[in-house]
Formats: C-alpha cells, sequence, structure tokens
C-alpha cells in the first residue's frame, strides 16, 4: 500500500502517519469513518517504528513484537497458563518424589484420572514448562519492542508541536468548543494563557493561536514501567549465571556442626528454640492445641581459613556471624543468607558421660565423656584402660543375625569395649548401650551375659550412667530435642531484581497519577476554535478548559465540552 | 476479651448499622427522584449528602472498630479471613470517598454501599475472636503487605462497581436482537449471582440463628509419601442442614429440618479437599435460597431485576460511568502491583527466602496483575472502551475476589493460614 503521505501543509510524513506530524490535520479521511468522531490520539498519530513500507523478515519479526494486540494475547495466554498450574499441587512442591513414575503415580492416586492427564500434559510443572517460559521470553521481548517501536516516534512528536494546529485536528479532539469572541483576539488569547498559566500548564502563543501543555512527563510512564519489567526479567534470567544462585538445605541437631556444601562455610547450631502459646493466648476455637509462637536456631557460621581440603585433618574455621534464625529474620554474610526452613522434633543423643561400676558393690572407679559421634577409642577411667573396639550407632541384626548398624545416626547406638588394667588378664569385652530404655538394657545384659558364657568377661565391671535422673532430669547424658532444617540461599541478582521492580513502579506512578493534558486554540475572524486532549481523566481536563474559559468571559459546563456526547 | 475488643465489636456493629442506613439513603436518593412534588435534582443532591455522610459516620466507626481491636488484640487485625474481610471492606469504603470526591457520583455510593454490606455480613461468617499470630506472620510486613494489596484491591472493587452501573445504564429493554437480549441476559446473570452470595449468608445467618448443627464421622484413606494407606477419621461439623454428606461418612447426630431426617446424597469421591463435602453443601444451599430470594424480587417487581434498575440511571452518561471505573482501576493498579507483588516479594524473600515460589496465591496475584494488565492495554485499542471494557472490570474483580477467597478456600497452599 503506497499512499501519498504529504500533508496540505507542505509537511512529508513518514508511512503509517494518521495524523500530520506538523499541523495534525488527519491524513485519511477514508479510515475516519465520518468527519465527526473525535480523533485517534495515540502516539499523537504519528508513524511507529515497524510501519515501513517494504518489510523484510527482520522487519516482519519487529514489527509482529510491535503490535499491541500481540503483546495481549501474549499476556492473556501467560495468565491462562498461570491459573493451570494452580489446579493440582506442582511437582515442586513434593520433595520427597524423585522420577517420573512417582510423580505420575502421586498424581493419578491423588486426583484420580485427572491428576493423571495434569501430570501428563506437563502441567504438572507448568512454571519450568518450555512454552511457559516461552511466554515469559516472549513477553520481554514484545516489552522491548513495543516501547521501542513508540517511544522515539512519539519523543519527537512531542518535542517538536506546531502550535497553530489545523481547524479539523482542533474540531475533533475528545475535548471542544467553538463559540465567538467579542474581544480583541490577541489580548483574548493572552488573558487564557494567563489563566492555564494559573493552573500550571506551560503555555505558547503564536499572534491568536495557543497550545497549552501539562504532565508530558507522564507519557513516559508506561515505557519506564516496562523498562523496570525488563530489568526485572533480565535479573531473573540471571539466576542461571554459575555462583550467582544457590538453593540446598542443610540439617542440623542441636549442636551439630555441618560445612555447606559448594562453600567454605560452615554452620552450627547451638540450640533450637520452640515456644507454643499458652491456651489463655489462645482463641476459644483454638484451645487445646499446639500453636506455635516461635521457632528458632541459634547459629553460628564458621569460616575455613586453613586445611579446608584436606578430609584427613580437621579444618581450622573462624566464628564470623552469629544469629537467631527465625522466620522472617535470617542470617546473612555476604550475600549468603540462612532461613529457618522447618523443624523436627527427634531426640538424638549427643554424648553420655557413664561409669565404670562393679557390678558386685555398685563402687564407681571414675566416669568418662562417650561422644556418639566420632568416639575416642580410647579411655582412661580410674586405673583401667578403656578400648573401644566396636560401634554400632544404630545397632540391628542382618540376616545372618549378625550385629550391624541401620544408619549412621544414633538411634539405638551401641559400644563394645575392652578393659584393661589391675588384675585383668589379658583384656574384658562389654557391651555398653547408652539409650535409657528397657529394650537398650534387655540388650545390654544379654550382650554381656553371652560374652561372659564365652569366656571374653567375668562380669566383674557395668557401664552406666550413675544417678541419671536427678530431680525429675537426665543427668549425664546430652541430647538434641530437635532437628532444625535450614535454607542456604545465594542470589546475587535480587539487588537487579529490586532495581528492576523500583523503576517499574516509578513508572507505573508517573504515568497514572498524573496525566498529560494538552490545550490548542485559535481564533479565526473572531470565531474560537478550542480542541483538548489527555490521554487518561478527560474529566480534569473538561474542569480546566471550563474554568478557563469561564474566567476570561464564556460561561460554559464542563459537560458541554464533551465532543464524545455531542456525537451521540 | 478485655475492654477494648469490647468496644471495638461494638463500633464494628455502629460501622454496619451506619452502612446500611446509608444504602438506604442512597437507595432513597437514586430512586425516590420521581416521588410527587420532588425536585428530581434536589432530591437527589440532598438525600446523596445524607447518605455520604451517614457512610462517612460508618467509616469513622470502621476505623475506630480496627484501630481498637489492633490495640486490644496486640497485633494488627489483618491476620485471618474475618479480619482481612473487614479491613477489605474498610479499604472499599476509603476507595469509595476517594473516588466519590473526585467525581460527586451519587450512583456509585448506591451500588459500592451494598458491596461492602455484604463483605462484612460474608466476614462474619468466619469466626471473629482475636488469634494470636504464627510466626510466619509475626513480622512488619504483614502491616505493609496486606494493608496496600487490600487497598488496591478496593479500587478494583470500586471500578466492579461503576462498571456494573454501567452494564445496567446501557442495558436496551427494548431490542430483540440477538446482542441485545445476549447483554440483558449477562447483566441479570450477574445481578442473580450477587443474590446467590446474599443467599448464602441469609442461609449461614439463619441457621446459625437457629442453632442447627448436625455432625458426620468421615473415614478417609491418605497415600503417604512412603505408599503406605493410611486411614484417618475426621468429624465434619455441619452449621447447614446437610443435602450431601461428606464422602464415606456416617451421621453422628442430626438435627431434622423441614422433614429431611437423612442426608439425600453423598459428596463425590473425587471431592477429597479439606471439608469438600460441606463446602459442596453449603454451594448447594447458597444456590436454593439464592433462587428462591431472586424468585421473590421477580414475583414482586414482575419484571427483570436490570429493568427495575435500569429506569433510575438514566440521568448518567455511560461515558462517565467509564471513566469512573477506569479511573478507580488505574488509581487501583500501582497501588496493586506495589502491595500484592513487589512488597510480596520483599516479605517472601525475607520469610521464605525465595521472592518468588509460583505458591497458588502468588500466581492468582500475578493473574489479577496480568489480567488488568490486559484491560490497561486493551483501553488503548479501539472498539474495547464501553461496554466491553466494563465487562472486563467486572471479570477482573471476579479474579481478584477469587484469589482472595477462592485460593484459600479450594486451593490452599503456603497461604492456607489465611482460611479460618
Amino acid at each position: 500500500m503506497i499512499e501519498n503521505s504529504k500533508c496540505e501543509c507542505g509537511h512529508q510524513n513518514p508511512v503509517g502517519t494518521v495524523l500530520c506530524e506538523s499541523c495534525g490535520k488527519p491524513l485519511f479521511e477514508d479510515s475516519q469513518n465520518d468527519a465527526d468522531t473525535p480523533l485517534e490520539m495515540r502516539y499523537d498519530g504519528v508513524a511507529r517504528r515497524s510501519q515501513k513500507e517494504d518489510p523484510a523478515i527482520i522487519d516482519r519479526i519487529w514489527s509482529f513484537f510491535s503490535s499491541v494486540k500481540i503483546a495481549i494475547i501474549l499476556i492473556f495466554l501467560t495468565l491462562v497458563g498461570a491459573s493451570l498450574g494452580t489446579i493440582f499441587v506442582q511437582e515442586s512442591t513434593l520433595i520427597n518424589l524423585k522420577t517420573t513414575e512417582e510423580f505420575a503415580d502421586y498424581y493419578e492416586e491423588t486426583y484420580g484420572t485427572a491428576g493423571l492427564i495434569y501430570h501428563a500434559l506437563g502441567l504438572s510443572r507448568t512454571y519450568e514448562s518450555w512454552w511457559f517460559v516461552g511466554l515469559l521470553v516472549m513477553i520481554g521481548t514484545s516489552l522491548v519492542i513495543c516501547s521501542l517501536d513508540r517511544v522515539l516516534p512519539l519523543y519527537r512528536a512531542l518535542s517538536k508541536q506546531q502550535i497553530r494546529k489545523h481547524l479539523q485536528f482542533i474540531t475533533r479532539q475528545q475535548v471542544v468548543y467553538t463559540g465567538r469572541i467579542e474581544q480583541e483576539p490577541e489580548a483574548w488569547v493572552a488573558a487564557a494563557a494567563q489563566q492555564l498559566k494559573r493552573k500550571r500548564y506551560r503555555v505558547w502563543q503564536e499572534g491568536s493561536a495557543l497550545l497549552a501543555e501539562k504532565n508530558r512527563f507522564s507519557r513516559w510512564g508506561p515505557y519506564i514501567n516496562h523498562i523496570g519489567l525488563i530489568v526485572f526479567l533480565l535479573a531473573v534470567l540471571a539466576r542461571g549465571i554459575p555462583g550467582w544462585h544457590m538453593d540446598q538445605y542443610v540439617s542440623l541437631y542441636e549442636g551439630e556442626r555441618e560445612p555447606i556444601p559448594g562453600t567454605n562455610y560452615y554452620v552450627q547450631s547451638d540450640k533450637f528454640n520452640l515456644q507454643l502459646y499458652k491456651d489463655e493466648e489462645l482463641a476459644d476455637n483454638q484451645k487445646g492445641t499446639n500453636v506455635v509462637k516461635l521457632y528458632e536456631t541459634k547459629a553460628k557460621l564458621f569460616e575455613c581459613i586453613d586445611v579446608c581440603d584436606d578430609p584427613t585433618k580437621e579444618p581450622v574455621l573462624r566464628q564470623v556471624q552469629q544469629h537467631a534464625i527465625h522466620v522472617n529474620s535470617p542470617l546473612q554474610y555476604k550475600g549468603l543468607k540462612l532461613y529457618q526452613n522447618s523443624y523436627r522434633q527427634h531426640i538424638r543423643l549427643i554424648s553420655v558421660h557413664p561409669s565404670l561400676m562393679d557390678t558386685a558393690t555398685g563402687k564407681s572407679f571414675g566416669s568418662f565423656d562417650l561422644m556418639m559421634d566420632n568416639p575416642k577409642l580410647t579411655y582412661d577411667v580410674g586405673p583401667y584402660k578403656i578400648r573401644l573396639s566396636d560401634y554400632y550407632p544404630d545397632f540391628g541384626f542382618d540376616d545372618q543375625k549378625r550385629p550391624m548398624t541401620k544408619s549412621r545416626e544414633p538411634n539405638n547406638p551401641a559400644f563394645i569395649f575392652r578393659v584393661s588394667g589391675p588384675g585383668i588378664t589379658g583384656e574384658e569385652v562389654y557391651s555398653y548401650f547408652p539409650l535409657p530404655n528397657a529394650s537398650s538394657k534387655d540388650f545390654q545384659e544379654s550382650l554381656n551375659a553371652a560374652f561372659k558364657e564365652a569366656g571374653a568377661n567375668t562380669g566383674r565391671f557395668t557401664f552406666k550412667v550413675a544417678n541419671m535422673f536427678q530431680q525429675g532430669k537426665m543427668e549425664g547424658v546430652k541430647y538434641s530435642e530437635f532437628s532444625t532444617f535450614l535454607n542456604v540461599r545465594v542470589d546475587r541478582a535480587m539487588p537487579y531484581i529490586w532495581v528492576g521492580a523500583a523503576i517499574s513502579m516509578i513508572g507505573l506512578i508517573m504515568g497514572f497519577y498524573w496525566q498529560h493534558r494538552r490545550i490548542w486554540l485559535r481564533i479565526d475572524d473572531g470565531m474560537l476554535s478550542l480542541g483538548a486532549h489527555t490521554n487518561k481523566n478527560s474529566y480534569g481536563l473538561r474542569a480546566d478548559v471550563a474554568s478557563t474559559l469561564g474566567k476570561t468571559g464564556i460561561t460554559v459546563t464542563p459537560k458541554e465540552l464533551d465532543n464524545r456526547r455531542n456525537v451521540r | 476479651m478485655n475492654d477494648w475488643l469490647i468496644f471495638s465489636s461494638n463500633a464494628f456493629i455502629t460501622a454496619f448499622a451506619l452502612y446500611c442506613a446509608s444504602f438506604i439513603a442512597y437507595a432513597i436518593a437514586v430512586a425516590g427522584k420521581r416521588w410527587s412534588n420532588r425536585e428530581p435534582a434536589a432530591h437527589t443532591a440532598r438525600w446523596g449528602r445524607i447518605a455520604f455522610i451517614t457512610a462517612l459516620l460508618g467509616w469513622a466507626a470502621h476505623l475506630t472498630f480496627f484501630f481498637t481491636r489492633w490495640i486490644g488484640g496486640g497485633h494488627i487485625p489483618t491476620s485471618n479471613m474475618y479480619e482481612f474481610m473487614t479491613f477489605l471492606a474498610m479499604a472499599i469504603m476509603f476507595a469509595f470517598i476517594v473516588v466519590y470526591l473526585i467525581y460527586r457520583n451519587t450512583l456509585l455510593g448506591a451500588f459500592t454501599l451494598p458491596l461492602v454490606i455484604i463483605i462484612i455480613a460474608y466476614a462474619s461468617v468466619f469466626p471473629s475472636q482475636v488469634q494470636p499470630l504464627i510466626p510466619a506472620l509475626n513480622y512488619v510486613w504483614l502491616k505493609i503487605h496486606v494493608t496496600t494489596a487490600a487497598l488496591g484491591e478496593a479500587f478494583f472493587a470500586v471500578g466492579f462497581a461503576a462498571a456494573l452501573i454501567q452494564l445496567i445504564r446501557v442495558v436496551d429493554l427494548t431490542t430483540t436482537d440477538k446482542a441485545g437480549v445476549r447483554a440483558r441476559r449477562w447483566t441479570e446473570f450477574c445481578l442473580v449471582i450477587i443474590i446467590i452470595i446474599i443467599g448464602f449468608l441469609a442461609a449461614v445467618f439463619i441457621f446459625r440463628g437457629a442453632g442447627y448443627h448436625a455432625e458426620f464421622r468421615q473415614e478417609s484413606v491418605l497415600i503417604d509419601q512412603q505408599g503406605q494407606a493410611q486411614t484417618s477419621v475426621k468429624e465434619v461439623k455441619y452449621g447447614l442442614p446437610p443435602i450431601v454428606k461428606p464422602y464415606n461418612s456416617d451421621v453422628i447426630s442430626m438435627q431434622p429440618f423441614m422433614g429431611l431426617q437423612q442426608p439425600l446424597f453423598e459428596a463425590p469421591s473425587w471431592m477429597n479437599g479439606v471439608n469438600a463435602g460441606r463446602k459442596l453443601n453449603t454451594v448447594i444451599w447458597s444456590v436454593i435460597s439464592g433462587l428462591v430470594l431472586y424468585g421473590l424480587m421477580r414475583l414482586i417487581a414482575r419484571k427483570p431485576l436490570v429493568a427495575v434498575i435500569h429506569p433510575h440511571l438514566t440521568d448518567i452518561d455511560p461515558d462517565d460511568l467509564e471513566e469512573i471505573s477506569y479511573r478507580a482501576i488505574a488509581i487501583g493498579f500501582p497501588i496493586f502491583t506495589l502491595g500484592a507483588l513487589i512488597f510480596a516479594m520483599i516479605w517472601a524473600e525475607i520469610a521464605w527466602s525465595r521472592f518468588w515460589g509460583w505458591d497458588p496465591k502468588e500466581v492468582w496475584a500475578l493473574v489479577t496483575f496480568l489480567f488488568y494488565s490486559v484491560y490497561l492495554h486493551l483501553r488503548l485499542s479501539r472498539g474495547w472502551q464501553g461496554t466491553r471494557s466494563a465487562w472486563l472490570a467486572v471479570i477482573g474483580f471476579l479474579v481478584v475476589m477469587f484469589t482472595l477467597i477462592g485460593v484459600n478456600l479450594v486451593i490452599a497452599g503456603l497461604h492456607s493460614y489465611a482460611g479460618v
């Protein structure tokens, strides 16, 4: 389609121009139905970057993404896709399941056939799916191209505006007034200019023509908002840069210290603290239930400063941070953040303090500290020497009824000691089960009896924590009551995400809380023609025009100025 | 309950009564124009002023309720469904006052006030006692995030009210062409939905007032993460006569109601959400009582409700209504973005270690944002102003309500504590 885009005022307009860039005369009469309808004032009627005479393939892609219609379709598809993802739970929330089959089974068992279809369609991984990420990338592209396509021509159009506009341009605005002026034209225009300046309009006068403009900056709001959104989306993508994003979990019992994988930091839980609300603090429908008031991990962060990579040696650590981590209050150190994720009530032995006793008299020869993790191999107790020969942290029997350990967790620890010293020929073998329960006691007694039968001991000694229960408290036993789960995070993109969000917000506020208002007027042979335009809030613009006219001697209600109404 | 809380609940009742009075005054202002010996404009202005002042007084009482409950409860009352819905109603009143002061439109009050009254009544369905904060909520961002998000949504609500007036305003009662009839039917359908919600409230409060209750023992089998079947037995309490009983359950106790001795149906097995049977029963009751209510209204009016309301709206232009609706949404959009997305992300980053996790509530806040983005962009196109954009504003508010209520009742997720 080749059009003659030269206006009668002599200005050569680019292809696609709707309103002459210079005088504002509508260039296509045929596309404008009838001459009374208000003008299409989008982007001031200038041609967009994408409107070219002879598009190449790259221009076609550009023009595809530059279409607001396409942008709306993309947003709508994203909206529908995102909401589909909330019908059933997403796979990412089911942390215990791994394989596709497990997930498929889970969805079928939990949601029936619908669940099976949901999983088969891939909707259980909506937000990681190629099509959803693809939509977001396309929205990003559309944001860039739509903005560039419009902001530059619009900037050009707004920075060189003609003051005297074509009469058709003026009389076909959304807010219009025509009427006879009895006064001397230039004097009247000067008086109107004075009134408009009071309303904080910038005013340009050219003989009997006038242009008044206010809040032009608000036109840039949408573009600033889009820039913010682009920064935001890029920051989200940047999380894929190696080392920019880390997300892992550490489980710690009280007193435990663990390295944080992939870093040279160690984290230690000194104490886990759980508080429940008292019954009188609860509402009636909550009474008798446990409502958690606070849970926190008293944590310390260490940095390894020497011998970090040698597994045979203890690393040299330096404490760098200390914090009571609770929900809403993570530990932070140089971009590393440790969050309270959850906890588990779970008794775990840390150490016991048993005594070596004379079985017959109950007399103690002395006591020693016995750790459940990495116990020492030898102990000196009174005159005796004790050697740890076997340790089963989680004692049990295998298929052939041989003792074994089921895990490395001290759920049911069993120690086999060899005692030597005065009055003992060679070594005597004893078992010791430190857990204070009946089955441990049975195990210990039957094993020791078996050793005695085999001639490995004389039954002279007993290992036991002396006076374990004193005034209702456990003595000589250290244990952890809670395991805490901490979420370790590094997210180097966060600052950019916040910057993007802030820019976007500034753009939104600029665009929505101020409105660009323009008023054109000219007097031809004592006949005043006034047109005014705003992209938002024409109500406010009508009030401005009515009050300006009122102060210069023309009484008119804001409603009468509305061109849309006059048409009907 | 301490003195502050007693005072607070009295202020709440006062606010509710004043809102009702304000609504009546608005109805008189709009409907009474053609009463005998009256100058229509003067009548509307006079009663509109009375209504607005009553609404302002109601809002003052509402604010009193809010702050005394804050003092008495020790934390900002936005932490459960009761508190949030009452706050939302207060925010809608604020948004209404702002928009009213810009446009001075009496009709807006006549449509916003009933919306506020319905939301307050809905809030009262939930237990109103102050509950102590769970650790995740015990943070300064509870004050910031929830209030700004609600305020943004409140402006959307005012936009919805204006759009609904616009739709009733543009309905052509005489036309017989397809599009006109369709527009009429859908607008009437909107009103039916609102009446069903009123029916729900009526059913809940009538049976609660009568002290009705029934109880069921429901056995449910859950497959745990190890693949083991776990059977659990729960007691399900009903406040409405059970037309539908929970799936796989037995009656423990049930008061007969109008010859209803036994539940008529059992909920289907695929409805296995939390209290699915009871929710289904409530929905059935809402539809029944809503339709009865609607039927009564039709009997009295002897014409569609749209035709009852339409004649009272003729002295405002649809263009003005569209502008009010658009303006309210344009004011609300940045506030909503700030509160429901940006502040939400900041808090999520502090509390849950990630700024975004595709939690259902987060997704639906995004869906709301995207929907209103579509609305704002579509309005740039020719042909999407007027009635079409009014429909978008109505649907948008449905999305908002689903985000606020539907997600908590149907989907749950991390925001599930806000359910009760």
